[in-house]
């Protein structure tokens, strides 16, 4: 049954403290359906947290939070099956092979064999791990183990994608074919939710970007709206990200090392 | 050399070890005095040993000099066994904490970019090795024969033994490192290249390297094996003079007997064979030292999925997953390889205990059927309640695949269940099979024994992984830790109780067959058992779901 929402994401009030620390403050958030948001932010600012929210690995201290339609707090298994995750750093079953690895994912989501044979062959075909698929995955490279973490979100052909940092350690290629994925399933109406640091891909692929600082989202918007927002109307995004978030003077950080 | 290098090396080398050893990674702290107390402690109880042997040469054996004479000869045959010995039981030891290191996911090796070069890498490896209980064995022999010599005359011999014990477990050591460069290295290469069977290679090779090595440690720890191992030292070292191994007793032999050149020559080989085993060690770590995991090749070809007896079984494909996923994880991963050993161990203990009893002597009823319960029970009630404890806690690091998955708490239970359940009727089949062909119990006496280990199986595997839940460990640095301590503690406590109350119904059994209480059908203690059993299960197991639907919610990582 396909499902169709307005709002892919939805995050009203949605608070999370670690002991003393907060790690989300209170944020309101709407991801339309078929978009590509971007969240950026500096370490520590709870980018990581709010993806976990929303597929229900972080319990919410406080707000409420709806994916596809569904309360994340009353049915995580349901957020679960229609959701793809790529987590910041992947940790993979390294005893299997590749293979076996995509092969347990499709068990896990209930792929019927004629899905998992041609799903899994032409992702392994487009990411170019054929040839190394039947290898264990403790053989593999930092990047090779990204492409298996992506292709595993992949597979179900979920509705939504939650991404979280998902171009780590991808060579230049492989990186530009799952740009180009991301925008093909946005055409598909697919949404994806990506955090990352590298400023020049969100620049790129982003539809909207919200930029969070200290559990709160400081500026939400397009490029064009996040330029006015910053007043710095020809520049890129880092200097929109570096202004908004308050990095200060980098030079003389530079300058001070040097001496 | 740079022997700064080295101390550093073995510092950082120690410190790893009581890393891997103890439960935190970060902010460890670590109390000098206490690293210390046990070689004061050895030395302080080797000189009380040593000056209460003195003491009682110097008093009770003192009314006859043939008594002393008779204790100066025990003396010199100790002086003579003792680098061979200790050769060996450092061996032994070493050995065992490179077994225990087997797990360890990173490497505690100084990295190869520093200015370190492999002779000092080595070395301090070697040495570090023999810190710990090798040492605190060496303090402890050495002050005590140091102490006694003074009182049978015996100094000199006493003060070459020690060189002769030093040197000894510095080989010792350097033939571990030797060991450790082969079975983390160059077996690892070898594999490389053999294809789909290499996981089989290795588990099997695995598996009986770990048996072959506790049949060696219980023959030489075992009171009579290391008895007879002395005597055999003591009498053959002669004998065998061309085996390296011996010379640093050879040495000593001809040193006692007042052949200075047979001794010189023998020190020299001994010196020549000590540098040689180092020097191998040196060249293996520069062959092999830059380890690279070798890409294992388990398939090749287009990818063609079954649907598999799991699936025919009644099981969901998400839960025949599960169950195919832990069935490679403990076949391919080395530490739950271990596993497999605990209760292979446990047979091994009796039935080698059996073997080495005299011929045609019969051991009493009561022994044997103790002998039946413990070979047909403890192998599949240890067994059951490890696995149900680390079931989920082996996930490590990648259980967020799990957090995040659409899998139910029933689905994760049920598999985890299923796996223990299948590989406890295993060892319960192959354990039950050797308890009837050593032991010939009675027809009766055999079924009673394998429906009990079912049923301790069921319950045990419930309880198990009910609490396995809640103290799940999913840290993988330095070692895999997949259970805290404090909840593996509790559940061995549950799981005795349970065990015993699973098993009451047979109390008054055994007591009426010694003629004690009235007389009760063995059969109806079973149907006993099966109702406790049965409760015991269906409770812990819907606990296990509960606490599995409180993980899944709580998936914090």
């Amino acid at each position: 049954m396909a499902l169709r929402f307005s709002s892919a994401v939805s995050l009203k009030g949605v608070a999370k403290r670690f002991d003393r620390i907060v790690a989300v403050d209170n944020i309101d958030l709407e991801i339309k359906t078929g978009e590509i948001f971007g969240l950026l932010g500096p370490n520590g600012s709870g980018k990581s947290t709010t993806l976990k929210m929303l597929l229900g690995l972080v319990p919410l201290d406080a707000g409420a939070a709806e994916v596809l339609g569904i309360d994340v707090a009353k049915d995580p298994v349901g957020v679960k099956r229609n959701v793809g995750y790529v987590p910041e750093s992947p940790r993979l079953y390294e005893f299997l092979t590749g293979l076996e690895y995509l092969d347990f994912i499709s068990d896990i989501y209930g792929l019927t064999a004629e899905e998992k044979k041609l799903r899994v062959n032409e992702y392994l075909k487009a990411l170019e791990l054929e040839g190394r698929e039947g290898d264990m995955i403790s053989g593999y490279s930092q990047g090779m183990k990204q492409k298996v973490a992506l292709i595993s979100a992949f597979l179900h052909k979920p509705k939504l994608l939650i991404l979280d940092e998902p171009l780590n350690g991808l060579d230049p290629k492989s990186a530009r074919i799952v740009k180009d994925l991301l925008h093909e399933l946005k055409s598909q109406g697919v949404t994806t939710l990506m955090s990352t640091h590298v400023l020049a891909i969100a620049e790129a692929i982003c539809d909207r970007i919200a930029i969070m600082y200290q559990g709160r989202v400081l500026a939400l918007g397009s490029m064009d709206e996040l330029r006015q927002r910053a007043s710095l109307p020809s520049s890129g995004l880092e200097d929109i990200f570096l202004k908004l978030t308050g990095a200060g003077d980098i030079r003389a950080v530079v300058d001070e090392l040097l001496r | 050399m740079n022997w700064k290098n080295v101390t550093h090396l073995i510092r950082v080398d120690i410190k790893s070890g009581r890393l891997i050893r103890g439960s935190r990674l970060a902010r460890f702290w670590e109390n000098k005095i206490l690293t210390y107390v046990f070689y004061g402690g050895a030395l302080i109880l080797g000189i009380a040993v040593g000056a209460l042997a003195g003491y009682f040469y110097n008093t009770v054996l003192a009314v006859d000099p043939q008594f002393q004479t008779l204790f100066n000869q025990g003396l010199l045959s100790l002086f003579l066994s003792l680098p061979t010995l200790v050769m060996v039981y450092s061996v032994v030891f070493t050995m065992m904490q490179q077994i225990q290191r087997s797990g360890v996911r990173f490497s505690i090796q100084a990295p190869y970019w520093l200015p370190i070069t492999w002779e000092e890498h080595t070395l301090a490896s070697t040495l570090a090795k023999l810190l710990g209980f090798p040492l605190i064995s060496i303090v402890f022999i050495s002050s005590a024969i140091v102490v006694v010599s003074f009182f049978t005359g015996q100094v000199v011999y006493a003060a070459v033994t020690i060189l002769a014990v030093l040197a000894s477990s510095f080989m010792a050591s350097a033939i571990t490192e030797i060991f450790r460069v082969f079975q983390i290295r160059f077996i690892g290469a070898v594999y490389k290249s053999s294809g789909r069977a290499t996981v089989w290679v290795r588990f099997i090779g695995s598996l009986a390297f770990f048996i072959l090595f506790y049949i060696v440690y219980f023959t030489v720890t075992s009171g009579v094996g290391a008895v007879a191992f002395v005597q055999g030292v003591a009498s053959a070292q002669s004998s065998v003079w061309y085996i390296p191994f011996v010379w640093l007793g050879m040495a000593l032999y001809s040193f006692m007997n007042g052949l200075p050149l047979q001794a010189l020559v023998f020190s020299a080989l001994s010196l020549f064979f000590a540098f040689s085993l180092f020097y191998t060690a040196v060249l293996l770590n520069k062959w092999f030292g830059l380890y690279e995991p070798p890409a294992i090749t388990v398939s090749r070809g287009i990818y063609a999925p079954r649907a598999g007896i799991l699936g025919r079984l009644g099981f969901s494909p998400a839960e025949a997953a599960l169950i195919r996923k832990d069935f490679r994880a403990f076949t391919r991963r080395r530490e739950l390889m271990y596993i497999f050993v605990l209760p292979i161990v446990v047979i091994l203990v009796p039935l080698m205990q059996s073997l080495g009893s005299p011929s045609g002597q019969s051991a009493p009823p009561f022994s044997s059927l103790f002998s039946v319960a413990l070979i047909f029970l403890f192998p599949v009630a240890i067994l059951s309640v490890y696995l149900g404890l680390i079931m989920i806690g082996e996930e490590g690091g990648a259980i967020w695949r799990i957090y995040s998955s659409p899998i139910s708490a029933e689905s994760l239970v049920k598999s985890k269940y299923f796996f223990i359940v299948f590989l406890s009727l295993i060892v319960v089949t192959l354990t039950g099979i050797v308890g009837v062909a050593v032991f010939h119990p009675s027809f009766r006496a055999t079924i009673v024994a394998f429906a009990e280990s079912f049923l301790l199986m069921f319950a045990l595997a419930a309880i198990s992984l009910a609490i396995g839940m809640l103290g799940a460990d999913f840290r993988e640095l330095p070692r895999p830790r997949m259970i805290r301590p404090e909840w593996s503690l509790l559940d061995f406590v549950v799981c005795l109780i349970a065990a015993v109350v699973i098993l009451s119904p047979f109390i008054p059994y055994a007591f009426s067959t010694v003629g004690l209480g009235p007389s009760i059908d063995l059969y109806q203690a079973v149907v006993v058992s099966v109702i406790i059993s049965a409760i015991t299960t269906f409770v812990a197991y819907r606990i296990a779901i509960r606490n599995a639907k409180g993980l899944l919610a709580k998936a914090e990582m």
